[in-house]
């Protein structure tokens, strides 16, 4: 009795862990997203399957960039083999680097003969090399932009968009005012206020747009400076003291809110990533047609300032088929794949040759506009443990424009918290 | 004789034998490797060391750390308190013969049996600024002449995260609490009406000395349940506003997503730590065991 049912468990139990194990044959891909992204993806891994004859199992993940992060965390940190390769977020790639996650591609490129001149050289350099060798390429990019409603603007007399975040303060004023007495929910200007890594993002091109931002030299943090302090001040002020942007922006105003209220028609400017373009000027969209996108405005000493985004693709060092991965890495990196992400999904190829494709310029005319400002995009620090550096700054300036904290005492806790950060990581 | 009774234990034995295994191997196993785990540096982008207290002493320099400490007792004390306050009084009301009970009870237990993702965005929607419930109940009945932005300061994010969570977890305590009243003998209190007591009386005397073992059971499930709250805050405040609403198992999945898994084991293990000592202090109290139970 003892002896049956326990040869039968232990059957039981080796049928379940079979099952774990990888397939060599076919590689796994790691992609979320939108359902039509994924839609996009599938049908791209079937044309991949259909030239090479390589198999890709498409391991779908959430939308949630953290969540998406957290799968390849567990995935990598266990050391599996699936999956084989994937896309991660600007912001992690040095993290992966750092932990040696991720395949060094320099001997692919050299025998493949692959140029990468073609890609944005500044992007290329400063994320996706770490310690000088490359181990990720661009998939596509983004960067913040203004959004702006050319109808409102030429209706209310002015033939441009702000230049300087005082023009813009002083034409959304004047539009608010009016604009509210037909629509009570209208505001001068929308961005990204809310605890999160989109808050850092904001924050960066209001700071560096100063000259200030994250300083760091000889494992030294500069956060408290003259520069950032105004540039969180002018943050606080949009909300508590022009009341251009709503109360709700440090609690509630993620990309999708904000793009969802301009859509909506209820406000004069936007600060948003290029993704937005192509739903504002959807069919049912109220504003398709009556905006326009510019570089965002810069305080009068600075000039402007746009934070690097984006996604890039790379290959798992725990992977059981990196030549079959690199395959479809270049695949997607390819000049007609990524014509074909711009076409289909309104994404920006990480490609800057596709940028003067005929065809493409003339369905997406902003990417001539968005290729000067990839050029020019400030990444966040390349630094592994740039998270816990992101955490300390989203919570110490979503305080200030709170109005919990004062700028000066915000910045001076956030430098703190991130020098220690640094000492605790720097040791090696 | 003996041969039978040896080769019964032995069957017992292989029946509680996956469940040995299931212990050890989903509960045990991670418990003690999480332990051994905090002891070390185990940051994915460096050599990993053993670093003894490292990371503990970090943790308790840490305001960060503190803050969350501070957030999840709060949260703990004032939203179990109404939960086990109101749930008492739902299970005293449901446990009288009233018309449609058993559809009342229905009714009681459904925020309980939606998960806690989906009942989060719920109070998402009813707490937005634009389109919300609550600000388009305000502004209609003439409460407030504007939008109120519920979660924008420390106390309403915190009052508006004790909300929902009440909403989700009275049922519970009411269910727990249910059963306890129907085990009591309903000829104590025909007895004890006879002897001319009042309902208070009554309530003092019997109902609350009955059910305390049950009662602490479930002040046991929920403290344990809020202290180590996450689903709700991630979806709701996200920390916010300004890490004012940062719990503790928040504040470890930040750090195990930054890829520094041995901090991350150590507020894990003081979450443990805490759970730990709270389940022996309820177990204490409702001394069981002398009771009968």
């Amino acid at each position: 009795m003892f002896r049956k049912s326990f040869i039968l468990m232990i059957s039981l139990f080796m049928i379940l862990f079979a099952g774990c194990r990888g397939t060599e044959e076919a590689i796994t891909f790691a992609v979320g997203g939108a359902p039509n992204e994924i839609e996009f993806w599938e049908t791209l891994v079937k044309e991949f399957t259909r030239q090479t004859g390589i198999k890709v199992n498409i391991l779908r993940q959430p939308t949630d960039t953290d969540q998406r992060r957290q799968g390849l965390v567990i995935s990598l940190k266990s050391r599996k083999a699936d999956p084989d390769v994937f896309l991660m977020d600007v912001a992690w790639v040095a993290q992966f680097g750092a932990s040696e996650w991720l395949e060094p591609l320099d001997d692919y490129i050299k025998n493949e003969n692959m140029n990468l001149d073609v890609f944005f050289n500044r992007v290329v350099n400063l994320v996706d090399r770490y310690n000088g060798g490359l181990i990720a390429l661009p998939v596509y990019i983004d960067g913040g932009v203004l959004y702006y409603r050319k109808d409102l603007l030429r209706k209310y007399g002015y033939s441009e968009p702000p230049e300087t975040w005082d023009k813009l303060v002083d034409c959304a004023l004047k539009v608010q005012k009016d604009m509210r007495n037909i629509n009570p929910n209208f505001y001068g200007f929308l961005w990204q206020g809310a605890q999160y890594e989109g808050l850092v993002c904001n924050w960066i091109e209001f700071a560096a747009s100063n000259g200030g931002g994250i300083i760091l030299r000889d494992g030294k943090i500069k956060l408290n400076l003259p520069s950032n302090i105004e540039a969180v001040q002018f943050m606080y002020d949009l909300i508590h003291t022009y009341k251009i942007s709503p109360p709700n922006t440090f609690t509630e105003m993620k990309e999708e809110e904000v793009r969802m209220s301009f859509q909506k028609g209820d406000a004069l400017f936007e600060r948003n990533w290029p993704y937005a373009w192509a739903l504002h000027q959807s069919e049912d969209s109220y504003v398709k047609g009556k905006v326009d996108i510019a570089p965002l405005p810069h305080f009068p000493s600075g000039k402007s300032v746009s934070t690097l985004g984006g996604w890039h693709i790379g290959i798992s060092k725990y992977s059981d088929a990196k030549s079959k991965a690199f395959k479809f890495l270049k695949f997607v990196v390819s000049y007609e794949t990524q014509k074909k992400l711009g076409l289909k999904l309104g994404w920006n190829p990480g490609r800057k040759d596709v940028y003067n494709d005929n065809e493409v310029l003339e369905r997406l005319p902003h990417l001539a506009k968005l290729k000067n400002v990839f050029e020019n995009a400030l990444p966040r620090p390349n630094l592994p443990y740039y998270t816990q550096i992101s955490e300390i700054l989203q919570h110490y300036i979503n305080a200030a424009i709170a109005g919990k904290l004062t700028p000066e005492v915000a910045l001076s806790q956030a430098e703190k918290e991130a020098q220690n950060v640094i000492e605790r990581y720097e040791r090696k | 004789m003996s041969y039978r009774t040896f080769s019964e234990a032995k069957q017992s034995y292989t029946f509680i034998l996956p469940l040995i295994i299931f212990i050890l191997a989903f509960i045990l196993l991670p418990v003690v490797g999480t332990f051994i785990n905090s002891f070390f540096r185990d940051i994915s982008f460096l050599q990993r060391k053993f670093i003894m207290f490292g990371n503990y002493k970090q943790l308790f320099n840490d305001p960060g750390f503190y803050g969350a400490i501070r957030f999840t007792i709060l949260f703990i004390v004032v939203s179990v308190t109404i939960e086990i306050i109101l749930g008492l009084i739902f299970a005293l009301i449901l446990n009288e013969t009233i018309p449609f009970r058993g559809f009342l009870r229905a009714c009681v237990l459904l925020p309980w049996a939606i998960p806690s993702a989906i009942s989060a965005r719920l109070w998402e929607l009813i707490y937005n600024y634009n389109y919300g419930l609550a600000n388009f109940i305000c502004i209609k009945s003439g409460i407030s002449t504007g939008p109120i932005n519920w979660l924008g300061s420390s106390v309403g994010a915190f009052f508006g995260l004790v909300i929902a969570d009440v909403w989700k977890t009275t049922p519970f305590v009411t269910i727990i609490l249910l059963a306890g009243l129907s085990a009591i003998p309903t000829e104590l209190y025909l007895q004890a009406k006879v002897d001319g007591t009042n309902f208070l009386q009554r309530f003092y005397k019997i109902t609350m000395p009955l059910l305390k073992p049950v009662l602490v059971v479930a002040l046991l499930f929920r403290t344990i349940d809020a202290l180590r709250i996450f689903d709700l805050i991630y979806v709701l405040t996200h920390g916010g506003p300004g890490g004012a609403t940062t719990s503790l198992s928040l504040y470890a999945y930040k750090y195990y997503l930054a890829g520094d898994f041995g901090y991350g084991s150590a507020v894990s293990v003081i979450l443990f730590v805490i759970s730990f000592t709270l389940s022996i202090i309820y177990i204490k109290l409702a001394r069981f065991g002398e009771s009968g139970i």
